[in-house]
């Protein structure tokens, strides 16, 4: 579970995220919506110990994000925004790469491998060099290395951004296949990806969250039957959670 | 303990790899200087000493060094530029495991240069081929040191454009600097005293020393180390702690 409290982040003279409260449950997968600087990636990053908070705090399974950073690093991973891999290496060797730094055994090392190759279907490039993959690969390559540790909890930011309309219905499946077996935050500019994935979803605006529900919860509360009219109607208005 | 080095060795496995699959530096740092000596020696060997092969191979080892500082701070620049190592900064490892692994990868192309410079000086003057030259060898991974924290300190500060920039001012330092290109004599005082409170003259006496003899072990050999380790431990101390203010803020 993750418990969110009164989490800020300034810097210099601007508040990217303030005053956070947010609980997520073990098995949710979460979708955190806004447009550009309403703090979603601050949020991820103070949330994956990337960034300290200025204030307040957060509880992962337990562990704070400000007290017990190596705690939590060896329950969470997460997927950036930009493509995030060794570029001149293979597909195999990121993977073992990834496998190996996060500590695990040379068997444990085979089991990850074939876990990412079954779920993303790698094993069709596994002996090309990360570089020489189309942008699609290259994303699932990304997105596959933060399971590669087995994380409980999972960061997605903006897991889909720039890919084609078949490699995002890939992913969405590949992500509606972990759903429920970890935590999964994920952070998104596409409406239709919270709708068709999130358990619940979170608005935010100017680093203040405008609002948390299921979908269903959302059309109540704006009035409208879409997502995207939704979200639009609610950053519009203002409306606090 | 044992969880720190084997994260060393994954994290310099990976550097050493993408290293080796960069053709372009390693031209840089292992072929240019390689005909540059070859050049260098067939051309003006006999016009002077300067460019005896005794001379000329310890300078070319501690020159193509001075290469390994853009190389390293390239790698580094470009790992900073993307997410790769904003990733890996979510792993449990420690900003000086980052460092060290950098620096540990490295050393295979600093044996490469050094025993392939010697050997091809060798094949030109026999006379090279000593003991000493084993000591230079050895002592060349000490000189190396320096340049490879200063490409990490500047692969820590700049970005992938701005680096090989920067890392040419490294390069340019040696080649004036060391003394290897141009004979000492007309050289002013005021200049020979930069040269020797700075490390590239040091990095490249300390080298033609260990091949050709030592006459005084004080003057020769051990203040010119002591000169070039104080600079390496102060750069790589700087560099450490850059990197861990950068992810931190991250």
């Amino acid at each position: 579970m993750i418990v969110i409290n009164d989490l800020k982040k300034v810097y210099k003279d601007v508040v990217a995220v303030d005053g956070l409260n947010l609980t997520i449950g073990d098995g949710e997968l979460f979708a955190l919506l806004g447009v550009n600087g309403a703090g979603k990636t601050t949020t991820i990053k103070m949330l994956s110990t990337l960034t300290a908070p200025t204030d307040g705090d957060a509880l992962i399974d337990g562990y704070s994000i400000v007290k017990d950073g190596d705690k939590i690093k060896e329950i969470i991973d997460v997927s950036m925004q930009e493509t995030a891999i060794a570029r001149k290496l293979t597909v195999e060797e990121n993977v073992e790469f990834y496998a190996r730094l996060s500590g695990q055994s040379k068997e444990e090392v085979v089991r990850s491998k074939q876990f990412v190759y079954d779920v993303f279907g790698l094993d069709k490039v596994a002996g090309k060099r990360a570089a020489r993959l189309s942008g699609g690969w290259q994303r699932k390559l990304s997105i596959a290395l933060a399971l590669v540790s087995h994380p409980k909890v999972l960061f997605l930011d903006e897991p889909t951004l720039g890919l084609d309309v078949i490699a995002r219905r890939e992913l969405w499946d590949v992500i509606e296949g972990l759903k429920g077996k970890m935590t999964i935050i994920l952070t998104t500019h596409y409406m239709e990806e919270a709708e068709a994935l999130a358990d619940r979803i979170g608005i935010m605006k100017d680093g203040k969250l405008l609002f948390v529900g299921t979908k269903e919860q959302l059309f109540e509360r704006s009035g409208k039957t879409g997502v995207e009219e939704a979200f639009v109607a609610i950053v519009s208005g203002g409306a606090y959670a | 303990m044992r969880k720190s080095l084997a994260r060393i060795g994954v994290l310099t496995g990976r550097n050493l790899k993408e290293i080796l699959r960069d053709p372009i530096s390693l031209v840089f740092a292992i072929v240019m200087p390689l005909v540059l000596e070859i050049l260098f020696y067939l051309i003006f060997h006999d016009l002077t000493a300067q460019f005896e092969m005794r001379y000329l191979a310890p300078g070319i080892v501690v020159f193509a060094q001075s290469f390994l500082a853009l190389f390293v701070g390239l790698l580094l620049a470009t790992d900073r530029s993307t997410s790769f190592l904003t990733r890996l900064y979510v792993s449990k490892a420690r900003s000086y495991e980052f460092i060290i692994s950098y620096a540990i990868a490295i050393v295979p192309i600093v044996l490469i240069q050094s025993v392939l410079f010697f050997v091809v000086g060798g094949l030109f003057d026999h006379a090279i081929f000593t003991v000493g030259m084993l000591f230079a060898v050895l002592l060349g991974l000490v000189t190396s040191l320096f340049f490879i924290a200063t490409g990490l300190l500047l692969g820590c500060v700049c970005n992938e454009k701005s680096v090989g920039g920067i890392c040419s001012i490294v390069i340019a330092g040696q080649s004036v600097l060391s003394g290897m290109w141009f004979p000492l004599d007309g050289v002013n005082q005021g200049m020979l005293t930069v040269m020797k409170v700075l490390p590239f003259r040091n990095a490249t006496m300390v080298i033609q020393n260990a091949l050709n003899g030592i006459g005084n072990a004080v003057d020769d050999l051990i203040v010119p180390i002591a000169i070039v380790l104080a600079y390496t431990l102060v750069v790589f101390a700087v560099a450490i702690l850059i990197f861990k203010l950068k992810m931190k803020s991250k």
